[in-house]
C-alpha cells in the first residue's frame, strides 16, 4: 500500500517552546488514520505543517510523494482541509461558497455544479439556501467536509471535527468521514477516543512532542492482548462459588451475577474455564475483554 | 489568473453585501453635494455678522474654485477617514477570523489574495472618487458655471494617488498584526509621520502628504505641476514598495 503522506522527523517550536519533538509517521492510502493527543499536545501544529501553513524547525513532509513547502501550496491540490472551527464568510450561502472553492482549486464550473450537488446532497445540505452566518455549529462542520471534498482529494486532513458538536451533529460529521473513507484516505485528529474506536483502522499517539504508539488499531490491540475477562452468572450463588476460586485481588467491578477478573496472562480464558468445569458453575456470558483506545491511549502516555 | 479573478469576485460580492461598497459610494456623493452647497452658503450665512465694534462681516462671493477647494478638503479629510474605516478590515479580519485558510489550503497563492484585495479596494475608491467629482463638477457648473481648470487631471490624479497610498498601507498593517488595529495603527502612524515631516516647508515638495488636499492651488494657477510631482512620484514609488512589504510578509506569515 503506498502512503499518501509520509511525515519525516518533523519539529517546531513556538519561541522558547518546543511544540513538535521529532515526528515520523506515514498514512497509507485508504486507511482512515486517527491522530490522537490531548489538548495542546501539537496535533493542530502538525496538521498546518502538512499544508504548508506552518513552517516546520526541521524534517520533512511529503504529501502523495510531493515535498511540501512552507507558503507554497502546490500540494495541497491533493489535499482537502477541515479547520477544527471552520470559518466561512457569512454573507454567503453554501453553493456560492462551494463554487468558490471549486473556482480557487481550479474545477471546470460543470465539475463545480455536479461536485456541489452531490457534496450539499451526502452532507445533509442541498435543500438549504439561507447565508452561512445563520447556519448552526453542526451544519458549519458538515459544510465544512464538503468544501473541504470539493476538488476530490487524494488525502483528507480533519483537525478534530467533532470536538465541538453536540452528540447528533457528531455522529453526523462521524458517519460522513465513514462514508467518504471508501474513497478519500482521511486523517483526522481528536482527544475524543470513542471516535478514534469508532472509524478508524490505524491511530497514532501523539504525546509531549513525540509520537508514542502508531500502527494499524487491529494490530495494536492484537499486540496488547486483552486486559482481563467479564463473567456473568445466573445466579448470585454461583457467582460467590466462583469468587471463591479467583484470587481476590484480580476481581472488579462486581454486580449481583457478574464480575471482571483483571488479567493480562493469554492463558487465563482458559485456565478459567477448566476451573469453572471442575467444579460445575455454568456461566451465562464469558467475555474476554480487548483493549479499548483508551486503555492504549492512556498506556502510551503514562 | 482564474484563482484571481474568482478572488476578486468574491471580495466585489463581500464589499456589496457586508454594504461596506454602498457606505463609501453613500458618503463620497453626499461630500460630492456638501461641497459646492457649503462654498455656496459660507459667505451667505457669514455676511452681515455684527464683529462687534460695529465691524459688519463681509465675505466675497464664492467661485467655482472655492467649490473645488472645498471638494478637496473634505475629500482629503472626511473621505479619507471614510476609506481608511471602511478598508481596515480587508486583510486583518480574514487573518483574525482564519477565513483565508480554507482556500490557502486549496492551493490559492498568497500574493493572489493581495493583489485581488488591492484591485477591488481600488476599484471602490476610484468609483467613489470620480463618483464625489462628477456630483461636485456638476453643481459647480450649475451654480457658477465651469471655466477653464488647468492641469484638472494632476490635480484630481494627486488626490486619488494618496488615496491608493492609504489602501497599500491598510493591507500592510492588517498582514503585520493580523487585525484591524494593525491597519488603523499604520494608516494613522504614516499620516501623523507625513504632517511632522511638512513642518519643514522644503520636505512639502517632496511629501506625499502635500497630494492630499493642496492641489486646489493648481487649479487656480498658484502652483505649477512641478510643485507637485516629486511629491507624486515618491508617493507612487511607496505604493510600489508598500505592496512588496505586503507581499513579503504575508509570504513568510504562519498561519
Amino acid at each position: 500500500m503506498t502512503d499518501v503522506l509520509r511525515v519525516e522527523n518533523l519539529a517546531k517550536s513556538f519561541g522558547k517552546t518546543t511544540v513538535i519533538t521529532d515526528i515520523s509517521l506515514s498514512v497509507p492510502a485508504g486507511s482512515v488514520f486517527g491522530f490522537i493527543g490531548e489538548n495542546g499536545a501539537g496535533k493542530t501544529t502538525t496538521m498546518k505543517m502538512i499544508l504548508g501553513l506552518l513552517k516546520p524547525d526541521s524534517g520533512s513532509v511529503l504529501v502523495c510523494g510531493e515535498k511540501v513547502r512552507f507558503g507554497m501550496t502546490k500540494t495541497n491540490r491533493f489535499v482537502g482541509y477541515l479547520p477544527d472551527v471552520p470559518q466561512f464568510y457569512s454573507y454567503m450561502r453554501p453553493q456560492e461558497y462551494l463554487r468558490l472553492c471549486g473556482q480557487i482549486a481550479g474545477m471546470s464550473t460543470q465539475d463545480i455544479a455536479r461536485r456541489s450537488t452531490e457534496l450539499l446532497e451526502m452532507v445533509g445540505l442541498a435543500k438549504v439556501s439561507k447565508k452561512i452566518g445563520s447556519f448552526s455549529r453542526g451544519m458549519r462542520q458538515r459544510l465544512g467536509v464538503a468544501q473541504a471534498l470539493i476538488h476530490s482529494p487524494q488525502l483528507l486532513i480533519c483537525d478534530e471535527p467533532t470536538s465541538a458538536l453536540d452528540p447528533v451533529g457528531r455522529k453526523e460529521v462521524l458517519d460522513l468521514l465513514h462514508q467518504i473513507s471508501a474513497d478519500t484516505t482521511v486523517l483526522f485528529s481528536t482527544h475524543v477516543l470513542s471516535d478514534v474506536e469508532r472509524i478508524c483502522d490505524r491511530a497514532a499517539v501523539l504525546h509531549h512532542g513525540t509520537i508514542v504508539l502508531d500502527g494499524n488499531l487491529a494490530d495494536l490491540k492484537a499486540r496488547h492482548g486483552s486486559t482481563g475477562l467479564r463473567v456473568e452468572f445466573s445466579h448470585p450463588d454461583d457467582l460467590a462459588r466462583f469468587c471463591a476460586l479467583i484470587p481476590s485481588g484480580l476481581l472488579a467491578d462486581p454486580t449481583d451475577t457478574e464480575i471482571t477478573v483483571r488479567t493480562t496472562d493469554p492463558k487465563a480464558d482458559l485456565a478459567i474455564l477448566h476451573l469453572l468445569a471442575e467444579h460445575d458453575i455454568l456461566p451465562v456470558r464469558f467475555e474476554v475483554l480487548a483493549p479499548s483506545v483508551e486503555n492504549l491511549f492512556l498506556e502510551a502516555v503514562a | 489568473m482564474k484563482a484571481f479573478s474568482s478572488f476578486l469576485g468574491k471580495e466585489f460580492q463581500e464589499s456589496l453585501r457586508t454594504y461596506r461598497a454602498l457606505i463609501m459610494i453613500a458618503a463620497f456623493v453626499a461630500l460630492g453635494v456638501l461641497s459646492p452647497l457649503l462654498a455656496k452658503m459660507v459667505p451667505d450665512l457669514l455676511n452681515g455678522t455684527d464683529m462687534g465694534g460695529g465691524a459688519i462681516l463681509r465675505v466675497p462671493a464664492a467661485t467655482a474654485l472655492d467649490s473645488w477647494g472645498q471638494f478637496f478638503k473634505n475629500i482629503s479629510q472626511l473621505g479619507v477617514l471614510v476609506l481608511v474605516i471602511v478598508d481596515c478590515g480587508i486583510t486583518g479580519t480574514e487573518l483574525a477570523r482564519g477565513t483565508l485558510t480554507n482556500f490557502l489550503a486549496k492551493g490559492l497563492s498568497r500574493s493572489t489574495v493581495i493583489w485581488a484585495k488591492f484591485v477591488a479596494a481600488s476599484v471602490v475608491w476610484t468609483l467613489c472618487y470620480v463618483l464625489a467629482l462628477l456630483v461636485t463638477w456638476g453643481y459647480t457648473w450649475y451654480f457658477w458655471g465651469n471655466g477653464p481648470l488647468p492641469h484638472a487631471f494632476l490635480a484630481f490624479a494627486c488626490l486619488w494617488v494618496f488615496g491608493e497610498f492609504l489602501i497599500a498601507l491598510l493591507i500592510l498593517g492588517g498582514i503585520i498584526q493580523a487585525n484591524i488595529y494593525g491597519a488603523l495603527l499604520a494608516a494613522a502612524a504614516v499620516i501623523i509621520v507625513l504632517n511632522l515631516v511638512n513642518i519643514a516647508p522644503q520636505a512639502a515638495k517632496y511629501n506625499p502628504i502635500t497630494l492630499a488636499g493642496g492641489t486646489v492651488n493648481l487649479l487656480s494657477g498658484q502652483n505649477s505641476p512641478g510643485d507637485y510631482l516629486p511629491a507624486l512620484w515618491i508617493c507612487l514609488a511607496a505604493i510600489v514598495a508598500v505592496m512588496a512589504a505586503a507581499l513579503a510578509v504575508f509570504d513568510r506569515k504562519q498561519l
